[in-house]
């Protein structure tokens, strides 16, 4: 039932960025009876004293990530603990590498992160790389915007978020985009995702235990992804 | 510095490159500078520099400050030189220098005013030291190029040649803590009868205090993170304000500014907040440079904002205004949605910001939308909201997330026959918010509103 779904959203206060925020203003228009929790950096999150059914964790700044990995580093093994408790997770941007096993910086320095997957990410701040994307997630075409200053490497081949039809994955040379792990989902797509891929949000409710779930604005969101979807083939 | 033979190499080059432009009445501000840079990568080191810089960079109001800076130095006489019609990037500073430079590749004149591009600061400030440096604000601007405000303001801080003095709105948290070991002064406003106490606006970049982490708590918020606030458990806080304006009269246009226990009066020229700082800027620095006031006032108070950024113009008792709101800026196109709900009157807004290069040649990244407040525009003044463009399905889903009801929402592709979808009735002004890059498209809208209003609106 809607009324019993708990979705946490971290930090919402610092990890904002790129518009990603209203993914979860989003879900709010769908699941209005659900409880958001909004967890302030300076709070013990939600799910590590309750189950919660969602959690979101947005993009953020180079200095935050540092932040948050300390942050979240006391709570590993209860954010394993979730993930193997096919908790839904949605982390979108930069927030990928928190759950990876290091971040590089130009001069080599590491910054050690939570080691929760076999990823590792190298920042290069000079060059900004954007791009889009369209791939494969559970039989739904997944369409998307980049913009990065890092690029992951590692192996994702048994725990990919999306096949990639257009763009590419964690790396320029890689065709398989971002984290899955049961109903964990780490991907470097930015901005609106869930707006922009009315399927995805669908599905993603569908796994909360929503049955035939009505998205808001849905015939709104289908012509938009329709027109995009279009135009990213035909560029 | 000495000058070697590739820079020499680079400039006559450069310098023929100009004359062949000229003659071929193509646009020489970028490519003589560009090419001069790749023939000669420290090109902008050995190229001759007035003794005086006067240079401005930030997010917002960087063109707008440099005009009216340039006016008043015209004004008074002063000779310099200026990218006002060129690019604010490395190429164009270096364009600038090379049109400038004597044939020895000394500077002819004395004194520069350069508009700097905040993301470019780092291929300018190790070669080009400002005397003085105004930077107007620090916000989310182009994601794809700019990412956030700490990337763009640590760049800053780790470029800022330490000779150059600051001129720094005191309002903005992320600008009044750049380069901190530098001389510098503020500026900035006043607590106003429309601050709040709480931001409502979706972006705000520093709510815990660069010192300690803490909480910052706001004594007031003008918008995002400007306002002043202090830290809630060390000693950090808002700095003290150098030239501060201290009483704002939109009736009469007129504002007090106070430096050092002395009160001036300076004319408004515009009701727009961000035109208030942007003056406010530009009196600092123009009076740090050693103007006084009786050579400041006169011509700023002469000055219009360039028809390109706002124009207002009466039709039949209408008022028809074109606004600049620049796209993938989500603060200036926040700002100009600000301005719109806050005019008096029943509005009806044209709302054009779709990036028209994407529209043409890629498919427009619209996560910036979210950052931007589409939220103000449910205000029960604004009766009619028509959008247009690449994106128009995009910018129609923003709306209904801002719970802007949909029976006052004209969406459509085409931009120009929108204007059959506009209502005249009830209506006191007609705003076009448009993109930098849509003049075009934004003066033949902006015809057809005021055909429209000639043939069906109404005299008041």
């Amino acid at each position: 039932m809607e009324e019993n779904l708990k979705i946490e959203i971290l930090f919402p206060e610092f990890c904002n960025l790129y518009g990603d925020i209203s993914n979860m203003k989003y879900l709010k228009k769908c699941l209005p009876k659900a409880n958001y929790i909004e967890t302030a950096f300076d709070e013990e999150p939600t799910f590590v004293k309750e189950k919660v059914n969602f959690i979101y964790l947005g993009p953020m700044t180079e200095n935050m990530q540092e932040k948050v990995i300390k942050k979240l580093m006391p709570y590993k093994e209860r954010i394993e603990e979730l993930i193997n408790d096919n908790v839904i997770f949605l982390i979108t941007g930069n927030a990928i590498e928190i759950f990876g096993k290091y971040i590089e910086n130009e001069d080599g320095s590491k910054i050690d992160a939570l080691g929760i997957f076999d990823i590792y990410a190298k920042r290069d701040m000079l060059h900004r790389d954007n791009s889009m994307f369209i791939g494969t997630w559970e039989g739904v075409e997944v369409v998307g915007f980049k913009s990065l200053f890092t690029f992951a490497y590692g192996n994702n081949d048994e725990n990919y978020f999306a096949k990639v039809e257009k763009g590419f994955g964690l790396n320029k040379e890689s065709k398989l985009e971002g984290i899955c792990k049961n109903n964990f989902i780490a991907t470097y797509l930015i901005g609106p995702i869930l707006i922009l891929n009315p399927d995805l949000t669908k599905k993603l409710i569908e796994k909360m235990g929503i049955n035939d779930p009505k998205i808001a604005f849905e015939q709104d969101l289908i012509n938009a992804y329709n027109q995009r979807i279009k135009e990213f083939r035909s560029l | 510095m000495k000058r070697n033979i590739r820079f020499y190499f680079a400039f006559y080059l450069a310098k023929l490159s100009i004359v062949a432009l000229k003659t071929i009445r193509r646009d020489a501000s970028q490519f003589p500078g560009k090419m001069a840079i790749t023939l000669c990568p420290n090109f902008l080191d050995q190229i001759g520099k007035p003794e005086k810089i006067i240079a401005v960079t930030g997010t917002n109001g960087k063109t707008t400050c440099c005009n009216m800076i340039e006016d008043c130095l015209r004004a008074n006489g002063y000779d310099f030189m200026d990218n006002q019609l060129g690019s604010n990037t490395n190429s164009g500073i270096a364009s600038t220098f090379i049109k400038g430079a004597k044939l020895s590749g000394n500077s002819k004149k004395n004194l520069a005013v350069f508009e700097i591009d905040e993301r470019s600061s780092i291929r300018i400030f190790p070669y080009v030291k400002p005397t003085y440096l105004v930077c107007t604000n620090l916000f989310r601007d182009s994601l794809m190029r700019n990412a956030h405000t700490e990337f763009i303001s640590n760049m800053l801080t780790n470029n800022i040649p330490k000779e150059t003095k600051l001129i720094l709105n005191g309002d903005d948290l992320i600008v009044s803590n750049l380069a901190p070991s530098n001389d510098r002064v503020y500026f900035g406003i006043d607590r106003l009868p429309t601050d709040t106490d709480t931001c409502e606006n979706i972006a705000r970049d520093i709510i815990v205090c660069p010192k300690c982490d803490s909480k910052l708590v706001y004594d007031f918020v003008r918008y995002n993170h400007i306002g002043r606030a202090h830290c809630s458990k060390c000693d950090f806080k808002s700095p003290e304000i150098d030239y501060e304006l201290t009483k704002l009269d939109l009736d009469n246009k007129v504002m007090i500014i106070k430096h050092n226990g002395e009160e001036e009066q300076y004319d408004l020229i515009n009701n727009n907040i961000i035109n208030v700082y942007n003056m406010l800027a530009t009196i600092t620095v123009l009076k740090e440079f050693g103007l006084s006031k009786e050579q400041i006032n006169p011509i700023l108070k002469k000055q219009k904002i360039v028809d390109t950024r706002y124009s207002k113009e009466t039709v039949n008792g209408i008022e028809v205004v074109t606004q600049l709101s620049k796209g993938m800026n989500p603060i200036a196109c926040s700002r100009a949605f600000d301005y719109l709900r806050k005019e008096s009157g029943n509005k009806a807004a044209f709302i054009l910001l779709d990036d028209l290069h994407d529209a043409a040649n890629g498919s427009e990244n619209i996560a910036w939308h979210y950052d931007t407040d589409y939220e103000f525009l449910r205000d029960e003044s604004i009766k009619q909201i028509l959008i247009a463009g690449a994106r128009y399905l995009d910018t129609k889903i923003r709306l209904e997330m801002a719970d802007i009801p949909m029976e006052k929402v004209v969406s459509q592709r085409d931009e120009l026959s929108l204007i059959d979808s506009l209502k005249l009735d009830g209506i006191d002004k007609v705003f076009i918010l448009h993109d930098l890059y849509a003049m075009d498209l934004k003066n033949k809208l902006k015809e057809k509103v005021i055909e429209k209003i000639e043939e069906e609106g109404r005299n008041k």
